[in-house]
């Protein structure tokens, strides 16, 4: 018998049945009665072992069928009457009745009436239809009377005979390029692009301006945008500190992936695993950026492990929501409840990102590592111009070394004293290409004597505070060198008045953890006495210079190691600073006349600066080394340690230095992006017991879900093995959840409307045999998307009118039968995109670093921790405001506020479906933000300059430039009589006009007349604003 | 209508700028203006709920709102709430092995060789009915101990602050979740068509922001509509993003404006008959109408010198904890359903003694003031007040120990939170924790507990309301959460 559960009632009754779908007489298991089943039964009686109830699975057949510990049988095909499970459905005894009461979940009539046929009918059984490989379906018979431009046509059309609707007729012609325009370029159609249409009587008029569009380059970014959505693309790390992270050159790869039309298999393999290619090219890593997209952390205090496992859940996550249209996450904790993935495949599938070079905490940095340099074109060339004239100039400083004839004058004197070589760093300035930062504003605070003490120069840097607080620099582009027994100084100078309780210094080399405290000890990483923290005494006397010093090696600094940032840091109390940098020990110039001294001082002394060659070539007893290898020691020190010799050479010295300078420039200059890469030897994956990373069960290795898909055959165990699997022809689902998407983007709501869930409990697909089709088609093409979507903006299902007819709503609210073209509100970067095109002001620049343009002052600031490097926002200058929203900077704690209101998600995690709300909070920033108003302003100039000199002309032009349409006599009228008014308003209070014409940083065309260019800017104003400007009619 | 003056200047503008020619189509425009059901910028709130799911609240709410007093960076519980007196004979000396118990700890504090006993230097005293220990820090808090519930025995899993956060505020340590105002606003919807139903609110610390980080998932509404997602009540620019006009452009320019786009949205209805154009010209005027009402909301110009003084005197000074206070108990009377006050700077690894002095001061009057003007204007009934933050804070001492000094590392194992108002009993101290306000001893409250609990005083079974996403019936409680009855009245 069937034992009540006792689980928390989880899951909401949701009847799923659509009126669209209703139709056919025929009960049909996957469409009809899987989901039933799945909705109300599998949370107790599916494929999750661990959860089932009186061992009742009633996800396969057989257990089905078969004849329970109790003596019953749950369905008895063609005896409903007999079947438990239909008994217990229409029993009311609360103690027998399915499902239970306290699990909130309950069938209606209609739906216990389709089990009952189901049942009486024979019971049925196929698998979950999106489990099966697509087959291509007959296409339709065509429709008489209507249109069909191509087979989608058919298939839209027959489902809307059977419920005696009917297709709309085409659009106008304006409509209709507005929409292919902005849907294939996320950018509006110009009025000279408009007209050419209009123009073009032939048939082909229509498939002309596809083509163009398909072959502009906006296709891309426009295509790029959304996929990013997928891929939780963002410029921060998006835990904790939410720093900045440099992988936009995979946002750039994206968009030429699509512009170049990148077959869809390849565009798969290349992001899941283009590392694992054999000799993969630049691009294909740059590709896998895919997968490091995923948001990461570097708390303190975080430990490893969770955040391996839980880099690794995203990414699975991620693959599954974007390929297969699966919650696999579900998997991680236990068996999924609906769909029969176990939790030990999940956990395969897991181990296919267990194993990256990454390390789990990010370091904060700009680029965690695995990362590459991608150079452009224009470096690379100057690379190998600086690269060459470097050699040149080599062989010129050979050419004046073979004439020095050099002879050592002590060739067998020891090592006498040495002399102590102090260097200083940081003194009036800070050092070269140091990125200063710190508490307060500004961080650092340079003051001049006489009114404050200055130990050199003249002026030394100072700071108040309360607590703990500091001021530091890091990026220095030339380090400081440590050297053997070096020490690290600084003068301090206390104010007696207010004397800190602690002063620390911290080194960066890398990492700031290298410390030296004086005083209580209260700083940073306060109470550890190591190298990260090491105690020093108590503070200096005040009111007086004194200095500080520390040996490198006892903060953990050894000889080598590359200082590239210095902290002052104070508890309390008023603090100046001076003169601080390093000791190392030297020769005196009479001893750098002898290589033998030199060898000497090098063999005990290492210098870090020596490449390791050379190093390892001194290393070696003269009498042993080989003659290359003495050459190279003999041509080291004359170029750089013989005075004499030297001074000789300083010319080409200088070039060189010169020439490596540009070369480092260079690379400093090349942009780098994350990427994937593996450990040599893989990472051991476990089951983890309800997802713990703590939890470890059985050891499992890389595997793919076989039931869904065979393996491909030698493929290996590894990402790009998944990533074949994934694009094999027979895959039931990879090329279905992806045409789903495009017509999703294309025509408003996917054939499945949950685009991010193809299992049991996803919606039923509206045209099945269309999507099935299209599914078929797409692969067969060779996964051509621009011939898909080409194929999708033919049909007459796209180009029909999208009024909407309200005896057509009453039949089919949500319009997924398509008797009409769908319409939607656009993208939050599509309506800022269009305005800054309608007003001239985009920048067209594709890719490259992303850009902050306008958002309100102290949005930041309130939210973000203190150190990190996006707490405080810096508005861009110039272009930068003006380039494509895909381009703004998204820090994902705090995405861009215009985007963020008009549904943009906050990139932490995949999505692939956006909402499309209507708010008021959405009409605010189309009224108010600067960005619009700006806008607004500048698309007036436009109006003035090119919109004809009449009222009347230039109210055509502005709207047409909008909406490509012509305004309607009562839009005319209106128009133009809202200038009017607002004119004689502007000539009246001048002052306002020019308030009004001061919005934003772009400079304001002086000749146009103030009171008509801002009557103007109203009007566009007013335009920019509509609903009908903010949709794709 | 409410603002008399308001509208006279308008007209008196509008005559200005436009003369007397323009009067014509701005008064027809005025007229519908005037329309009580287009302007109903009353502060009354809607009883019920605009836009909420059917059948909710699933029974009698004893809560309208709530106001959830937010301690970013985690209080430390041992020198604020929970006394344990016995420490003090455990200076400096290690913590047992056995109850740490090889739990987990932050790897700030994992590699520190011993774990000595800090206890809190601060004096606790006895309040209210039942005796109640509380901290010198609080001395107003403690005036009011009869008015709340304390609750000892918080716990969550999570060691860190973004994942606890997360977590408390979401359900889930991991991003992608509807943050918990968000849930009500889905489910109850909003009670005044001028304002948004979720309201959050940054405080300033001394004049500044700092401490941890918040991320805008906080308040986000992961995979519910966007509409539901928490709107930032700023003190310095606009208290709205883009609420104000721009230069140049006075409230009659603006009218005009919206007259025109509604006239030609309203054609565009006519012409392609769709029912989104309709909704966008109310959005319009919902925005219009939030012009007026949110600077309404934050001038408390009117408020009495009692009142103003019960929350000190800071509350003059936009944007600290005291002023958004009393901002929050505006927002209660207008019908916000749920306002979120944050104020960072509770993490204090080192220094502690310092800091939780100057953190208590700046929270302590404010939030006494808050439940008594609650209660004086008969609303704590039906308002949930909530104070606490993410964890609690160890017992051992991170860094230098001194008998003046010493810093406290996360702890998740228990902590402290108090709940006030709406059917919670006042005077009630829930939970006990072992000597070492280490381990729970009675009566664990886990976070989801403490969200069923909230959820259960708006009338909401935490258990039946649910958003499907990606074929799972998703709650804020996930798949556990217990309603603490043990505060219950």
């Amino acid at each position: 018998m069937i034992i009540r559960n006792h689980l928390p009632a989880l899951y909401f009754a949701v009847c799923i049945a659509h009126p669209a779908f209703a139709g056919s007489d025929d009960v049909n298991f996957s469409r009809d009665i899987l989901p039933l089943l799945s909705n109300n039964c599998f949370s107790c009686h599916g494929p999750d072992e661990a959860n089932r109830e009186s061992g009742l699975r009633l996800d396969k057949p057989d257990s089905a069928k078969a004849k329970l510990e109790s003596g019953h049988v749950a369905i008895i095909p063609g005896d409903s009457a007999d079947s438990e499970l239909f008994r217990r459905l229409i029993s009311t005894d609360a103690d027998i009745q399915m499902p239970p009461h306290d699990s909130g979940k309950s069938l209606n009539k209609s739906q216990i009436a389709l089990i009952q046929k189901w049942i009486d009918g024979g019971a049925e059984w196929s698998g979950h239809w999106a489990f099966q490989p697509p087959v291509r379906p007959v296409v339709p018979a065509a429709v008489e009377d209507w249109q069909q431009h191509n087979p989608i046509d058919n298939f839209i059309h027959a489902k809307l005979k059977t419920r005696n609707l009917s297709p709309e007729s085409p659009a106008a012609k304006e409509t209709l390029i507005r929409r292919a325009t902005l849907d294939l370029t996320g950018l509006p159609a110009t009025i000279p692009q408009v007209d050419a249409y209009l123009a073009d009587a032939s048939e082909q008029a229509f498939e002309r301006v596809v083509d163009r569009l398909l072959d502009s380059q906006k296709y891309g970014e426009h295509m790029g945008r959304i996929w990013l959505d997928a891929a939780r693309y963002g410029d921060t790390h998006g835990l904790h500190l939410d720093n900045e992270r440099s992988i936009w050159p995979y946002r750039d790869w994206v968009i030429s992936a699509f512009n170049s039309n990148q077959p869809f298999d390849q565009f798969t393999v290349e992001q899941i695993a283009g590392d694992l290619l054999p000799d993969p090219t630049l691009r294909q890593q740059v590709a896998t950026g895919f997968n490091r997209c995923n948001v990461t952390t570097s708390e303190g205090g975080s430990i490893d492990d969770e955040y391996y496992m839980r880099y690794a859940v995203d990414r699975v996550e991620t693959t599954s929501t974007v390929w297969l249209g699966l919650t696999a996450g579900c998997a991680a904790c236990h068996d999924h409840k609906f769909d029969p993935l176990t939790q030990k495949e999940f956990y395969q599938l897991f181990s296919y990102y267990f194993s990256l070079t990454e390390k789990a905490m990010d370091g904060n940095a700009l680029l965690p590592p695995p990362a590459v340099k991608v150079p452009t074109g224009t470096q690379l060339a100057d690379k190998q111009k600086y690269t060459q004239q470097l050699a040149d100039t080599d062989q010129q400083i050979a050419a004046i070394l073979a004439d020095f004839k050099y002879v050592d004058p002590k060739p067998t004197e020891p090592l006498g004293e040495l002399s102590s070589e102090e260097f200083v760093w940081i003194d009036d300035n800070t050092p070269p290409g140091a990125m200063l930062a710190g508490d307060g504003t500004p961080p650092w605070q340079f003051v001049e004597g006489p009114d404050h003490p200055v130990h050199s120069g003249t002026r030394s840097h100072t700071r108040t505070g309360a607590g703990l607080n500091q001021h530091f620099f890091t990026a220095a582009t030339e380090p400081l060198v440590v050297g053997e027994n070096s020490k690290l100084f600084a003068w301090v100078f206390i104010d007696p008045n207010n004397k800190p309780k602690t002063l620390q210094l911290q080194f960066n080399d890398g990492s700031w953890e290298h410390r030296a405290t004086w005083g209580d000890d209260l700083a940073f990483a306060a109470g550890q006495d190591s190298e990260t923290n090491r105690g020093m005494g108590p503070l200096p006397e005040a009111g007086a210079w004194a200095r500080l010093e520390v040996n490198a090696e006892k903060v953990g600094l050894q000889p080598g190691a590359k200082i590239n940032g210095w902290a002052f840091t104070q508890f309390d109390g008023t603090v100046h600073w001076d003169n601080a940098g390093i000791i190392s020990e030297s020769l005196s110039t009479e001893q750098k006349r002898s290589q033998f001294a030199w060898e000497q001082f090098r063999k005990s002394v290492k210098a870090p600066t020596l490449s390791e060659a050379i190093q390892k070539s001194l290393d070696i007893e003269s009498a042993t080394r080989t003659d290359e290898q003495n050459q190279q020691i003999a041509t080291y020190f004359l170029q750089h340690v013989h005075p004499d010799s030297q001074t000789l050479l300083a010319e080409p010295l200088q070039q060189k230095t010169k020439l490596q300078q540009q070369l480092d420039d260079i690379e400093k200059a090349i942009p780098s992006t994350l990427v994937m890469q593996d450990l040599p030897e893989p990472r051991q994956a476990y089951v983890l017991e309800r997802g713990q990373y703590t939890e470890k069960r059985e050891a499992v290795s890389s595997a793919v879900p076989t039931w869904l898909a065979p393996p491909v055959p030698n493929a290996p165990e590894n990402r790009l093995g998944l990533a074949q699997w994934l694009v094999q022809s027979e895959h039931p689902l990879t090329s279905r959840v992806t045409v789903n998407r495009f017509w999703q983007q294309f025509l408003g709501t996917g054939l499945v409307k949950t685009s991010e869930d193809f299992g049991l409990q996803g919606e039923q697909p509206s045209h099945p045999e269309l999507l099935d089709w299209l599914a078929v088609d797409f692969v067969e093409s060779g996964w051509d998307v621009k011939h898909f979507l080409k194929q999708i903006m033919m049909s007459a299902t796209y180009q029909q009118s999208s009024n909407v007819n309200p005896e057509k709503v009453a039949i089919d609210p949500d319009n997924r039968l398509l008797a009409r073209g769908p319409r939607f509100r656009l993208d939050a970067e599509v309506i800022r995109d269009q305005a800054l095109a309608v007003s001239g002001l985009l920048i067209e620049t594709i890719g490259g670093k992303s850009v902050k343009p306008y958002q309100p002052a102290g949005l930041w600031k309130p939210v973000g921790f203190g150190g990190s490097n996006t707490a405080t926002f810096v508005q861009d200058k110039g272009d930068k405001l003006f380039r494509r929203s895909m381009y703004t900077f998204w820090k994902r704690t705090v995405p861009p506020p215009a985007m963020a209101t008009f549904d943009a998600p906050d990139r932490e995690t995949c999505q692939v479906r956006r909402a499309r709300t209507n708010t008021p909070l959405q009409a605010l920033v189309l009224l108010n933000d600067v960005q619009y108003v700006e806008a607004a302003r500048k698309f007036a100039e436009q109006v003035m300059m090119n919109g004809g000199t009449e009222p009347g002309a230039r109210v055509v032009y502005a709207f047409r430039s909008v909406l490509s349409r012509l305004p309607t006599e009562t839009e005319q009228q209106s128009l133009s009589n809202l200038y009017e008014e607002y004119l004689s308003g502007f000539r009246g209070d001048p002052e306002a006009a020019t308030k009004l014409l001061a919005a934003g940083e772009s400079s304001r065309n002086e000749e146009l007349d103030s009171p008509e260019l801002a009557a103007w800017s109203m009007v566009t104003h007013v335009l920019l604003n509509l609903s009908e400007t903010v949709t794709r009619e | 209508m409410t603002h008399p003056i308001r509208e006279s200047e308008l007209i008196e503008t509008r005559r200005h700028f436009f003369g007397r020619a323009a009067t014509g189509i701005g008064s027809a425009a005025l007229a519908s203006l005037m329309n009580p059901t287009l302007f109903a910028d009353s502060p009354a709130p809607v009883p019920g709920g605009i836009g909420g799911l059917a059948g909710l609240p699933h029974f009698a709410a004893k809560a309208k709102r709530v106001i959830y007093l937010f301690m970013s960076g985690a209080p430390s519980q041992l020198d604020m709430w929970d006394y344990k007196p016995g420490m003090k004979d455990w200076y400096d000396k290690d913590l047992p092995d056995s109850v740490r118990n090889g739990q987990r700890i932050t790897t700030m504090t994992s590699g520190q060789k011993r774990f000595p006993i800090a206890p809190s230097i601060f004096k606790f005293n006895q309040h209210g009915d039942n005796g109640t220990h509380v901290s010198e820090l609080l001395p107003h808090t403690a005036k009011m101990i009869d008015d709340l519930a304390v609750i000892k025995t918080v716990h969550t899993e999570a060691i860190n602050h973004d994942p606890a956060i997360t977590y408390i505020q979401t359900g889930s340590q991991l991003p992608g979740r509807p943050s918990t105002g968000a849930w009500f606003s889905y489910g109850l919807g909003s009670m005044n068509q001028n304002l948004p139903a979720f309201v959050v609110l940054h405080s300033t610390v001394n004049g500044g922001f700092g401490g941890q980080a918040l991320y805008s998932r906080l308040w986000g509404s992961g995979f519910l509509s966007t509409r539901h997602q928490g709107v930032s009540l700023r003190s310095s620019g606009d208290p709205v993003l883009f609420l104000s006009n721009p230069d140049g452009m006075t409230v009659p320019m603006r009218r005009r404006m919206l007259d025109e786009l509604s006239k030609l949205n309203q054609e565009r209805f006519d012409a392609v008959g769709d029912p989104e154009i309709q909704s966008r010209i109310a959005q319009y005027e919902m925005a219009y109408r939030m012009q007026t009402s949110v600077p309404e909301l934050t001038d408390i110009s009117g408020e009495s010198k009692e009142t103003l003084e019960m929350y000190g005197p800071d509350v003059s000074k936009p944007g600290t904890f005291a002023a958004n206070c009393l901002l929050a108990r505006r927002m209660a009377e207008r019908g916000v359903r749920f306002t979120q006050v944050f104020i960072r700077q509770w993490d204090q690894h080192g220094n502690l003694p310092n800091d939780i002095r100057r953190q208590c001061g700046i929270i302590d009057q404010p939030c006494y003031a808050l439940v008594q003007d609650l209660k004086q204007r008969g609303m704590l009934e039906d308002t949930l007040v909530i104070w606490g933050g993410e964890f609690g804070r160890t017992i051992y001492c991170q860094g230098g120990l001194t008998k003046e000094n010493y810093g406290r590392d996360h702890h998740p194992r228990c902590y402290t939170k108090w709940m006030a108002g709406a059917g919670i009993k006042g005077g009630t101290v829930y939970g006990k924790t072992d000597e070492f306000s280490y381990n729970i001893e009675e009566n664990p409250v886990h976070i989801h507990d403490l969200n069923a609990t909230i959820l259960q005083q708006l009338g909401v079974d935490h258990e039946r309301l649910t958003y499907r996403h990606q074929g799972r019936d998703f709650r804020l409680t996930d798949v556990h959460g217990k309603v603490v009855t043990g505060i219950l009245s």
